[in-house]
């Protein structure tokens, strides 16, 4: 039977995990509370179908249970999910299918603005800085959506990307000067 | 929207049917725990071995004397060069290899940069190290290698090999007599050597001539087993380089 979403809402992700361990139904709740983030995460890193997304999701949960004694309790929950949701995108659909083409929102173009420190924001529109970002390299373009899509910190991207958080802030720092040259 | 809800619900659904179905199970905690544990045993073993080596090269290089290249002609400092120690230097570096990949290996490994590393590994092993060394494991270990491997020729050897080349002036030997300004001496290979010019000759403060002392002498054959001596030193090490001319008056058995 499985658990309903109001009892999940209930339950830290700690707690989450360790009724899970006692009782599989359990589980259902790890999948209720990120899967609508992940998904949405899985389509931003690759050009899938919702469909492939989901299927992407439904292996990478069955995963995620297999190895649910592995979590690093000083790791957020969702980092770790977001680690093996990304490897598993990457390693077995990105190849086949490429990175997806990103929409830009208006207000994730804001902050993008915003970080630039682009005094002539008001000249650059959305649909250009949405060519710039589509323009990166992978390793640039993974940090640029942890980062204003997903709102992860440093820490966070670092835990998923598995890089140091020093790399992080050099990838960062190299993807809003290309994104600025890209836009002169 | 109750019909959306149910929607929502068949994934997780057909995940937990499959987990269900297929009797799947979480791999358990101490598989994990014995994955990290590993990962940090061989950084550490590796970090142990990495160290042995510079004990090693720090044991050959204390019992090398470098300062004598300046004596040397170009067949002389090559012959020099081949007492460094490069299978220790390969070794260190393998090691070093090792305990790096260990660490980006392990659990949290990702979280330092490569620069920080290979700090870490250098700076355990050369800490390690420089300690085994003090301890002797520089010297036990070039034994143990020496004595089991037998392609392997040992410091000893190749420094036997190095000073005892009287034609290009290099002798060793122990002391057999000493006598006023005369000294003789029993090479590696047996042969006795006059010992000639000690009073004008350069000794370092460790040599302490006396019988039965291993020395190491720099100078010029000059045929039937005469030695005309310009410095000796002691066989281990290079000695202290305060060592005074015996010309100078400062010290000296002879004088």
């Amino acid at each position: 039977m499985l658990i309903s979403k109001d009892k999940c809402d209930k339950l830290t992700d700690r707690q989450m995990i360790l009724k899970a361990l006692e009782d599989v139904d359990y589980f259902t709740c790890m999948y209720l509370r990120y899967e609508s983030q992940l998904k949405r995460y899985i389509l931003k890193i690759s050009k899938v179908t919702p469909q492939e997304a989901e299927d992407i999701l439904q292996e990478a949960y069955i995963k995620i249970w297999r190895n649910l004694n592995a979590i690093d309790p000083s790791m957020k929950l969702s980092s770790w999910l977001y680690r093996i949701i990304y490897n598993q995108t990457i390693s077995n659909w990105r190849k086949k299918k490429g990175a997806a083409i990103i929409t830009l929102d208006e207000k994730v173009a804001q902050t993008i603005f915003e970080d630039l420190e682009n005094k002539d924001s008001e000249e650059i529109n959305d649909r250009a800085v949405q060519k710039a970002i589509n323009g990166l390299p992978a390793k640039y373009k993974d940090v640029i959506i942890l980062k204003y899509f997903e709102n992860m910190n440093y820490e966070e991207i670092s835990d998923i990307l598995k890089i140091p958080e020093g790399t992080v802030a050099v990838r960062l720092n190299r993807a809003k000067k290309a994104i600025k040259k890209a836009l002169h | 929207m109750f019909k959306l809800k149910l929607l929502a619900m068949d994934n997780p659904k057909k995940i937990i049917d499959i987990i269900k179905n297929e009797n799947i199970r979480p791999t358990p905690g101490w598989v994990f725990t014995a994955k990290r544990l590993l990962t940090w045993s061989i950084f550490s073993m590796t970090i142990l071995l990495g160290s042995l080596a510079f004990a090693v090269i720090l044991f050959t290089i204390q019992e090398s004397d470098f300062s004598i290249t300046s004596h040397m002609g170009h067949s002389g400092v090559e012959f020099f060069l081949s007492l460094l120690p490069i299978i220790w230097l390969v070794f260190v570096v393998i090691f070093l290899g090792m305990a790096i990949l260990s660490i980006r290996n392990s659990w949290k490994g990702y979280k330092f940069s490569l620069l920080k590393q290979v700090s870490i590994s250098v700076g355990m092993s050369i800490a390690l190290g420089t300690l085994l060394f003090i301890l002797g494991g520089g010297k036990w270990i070039e034994k143990v290698y020496d004595v089991n491997v037998s392609s392997y020729e040992s410091l000893e050897e190749r420094k036997q090999n190095m000073w005892s080349r009287p034609d290009e002036g290099y002798l060793s030997g122990t002391i057999s007599s000493i006598e006023d300004n005369n000294m003789t001496i029993v090479d590696f290979n047996g042969q006795q050597w006059r010992i000639t010019d000690l009073e004008s000759s350069f000794i370092a403060n460790a040599v302490m001539l006396e019988n039965g002392e291993l020395i190491k002498l720099i100078g010029e054959s000059e045929g039937d087993n005469v030695f005309s001596v310009k410095e000796i030193r002691p066989w281990g090490g290079r000695g202290n380089n305060r060592g005074i001319n015996k010309n100078s008056g400062v010290r000296g058995p002879l004088q």
